[in-house]
């Protein structure tokens, strides 16, 4: 049988009887939000690393192909300075065309 | 108790689908015993921290609740992992030494400051929030017989300050 104390304890240790706290409710769901967001970037951010990966390895393939193909290598050979300088408006052109594609993964995340 | 846990599993099958007006509904509907247990069990400064993490996570895993136990045990289960993480990632010397929250001056908050966690976690579940001994046991991860005696362990001490405070 329930004494004094125990009804004392019982009451004191039961969740109080209010109403949900919609504060509280709100909080949850603004974090869930921006926890999601934050997930949702990353995982965009890492597809775009792996596309501009897999296109740099595909850039460096086909000019290693063509440096190997003869009559580009003696072109090389012969005029290696203008050869040098086509090679890097190429790589400057391909850097260009990266950055501009891939500035976009961190735009419109809002912290706020 | 099963049309209950029906509708909470329908609830976190919603939210798993990525529903957040349903998910909004199991935390209206659960944050206040969760939140009351962390008060009383944690110290109410870092309760609300703990009752956050802990719905975050039951968001992220609410595919992972099967309904076969309530809905409260699964997300208290959840918070109680949240507050050991933390106490891992926090553990210094001066928390260690604060472990033991500091009493309002409300009479039962005055006992349970001078109980360890785990006693009051046992006590708070089993004699305040309808627990059987047995989920009780499971949460804090004790034997049964000990989970016995860490609540009666408690509840005499309890009983010991309250008979002192000229109750008896």
């Amino acid at each position: 049988m329930a004494d004094a104390f125990d009804r004392f304890l019982a009451d004191s240790l039961a969740p109080p009887e209010r109403v949900a706290d919609r504060k509280f409710v709100a909080g949850v769901q603004a974090r869930i939000l921006l926890e999601e967001g934050l997930a949702r970037e990353r995982r965009a951010l890492l597809a775009s690393l792996a596309t501009q990966l897999a296109a740099l390895l595909a850039v460096a393939a086909a000019v290693w192909t063509l440096g190997h193909a003869t009559p580009v290598g003696e072109w090389f050979t012969q005029y290696s300075a203008p050869g040098l300088a086509v090679l890097l408006l190429a790589f400057a052109f391909v850097v260009a065309l990266f950055s501009s594609a891939g500035r976009s993964p961190l735009r419109g995340l809002e912290l706020g | 108790m099963k049309g209950q846990n029906d509708e909470d599993l329908a609830l976190s099958r919603r939210a798993a689908g990525g529903d957040s007006a349903a998910f909004a509904m199991l935390v209206e509907k659960y944050e206040r015993p969760l939140r009351s247990f962390l008060v009383r069990t944690v110290g109410a400064d870092v309760a609300d921290d703990v009752a956050q993490d802990a719905f975050f996570k039951a968001w992220r895993a609410a595919a992972q609740y099967d309904g076969r136990a309530r809905y409260s045990t699964w997300l208290t289960r959840i918070a109680w992992r949240c507050r050991i993480d933390r106490l891992r990632r926090e553990r210094t010397p001066e928390a260690v030494e604060q472990e033991s929250h500091q009493p309002a001056s409300l009479e039962i908050d005055d006992m349970l400051a001078r109980l360890s966690e785990s006693e009051r976690a046992a006590l708070a579940l089993c004699e305040g929030h309808g627990w059987t001994q047995a989920e009780a046991a499971e949460l804090l991860a004790l034997p049964l017989g000990t989970l016995k005696s860490t609540v009666a362990r408690a509840k005499a001490k309890c009983r010991a300050m309250w008979e002192g405070a000229d109750h008896g």
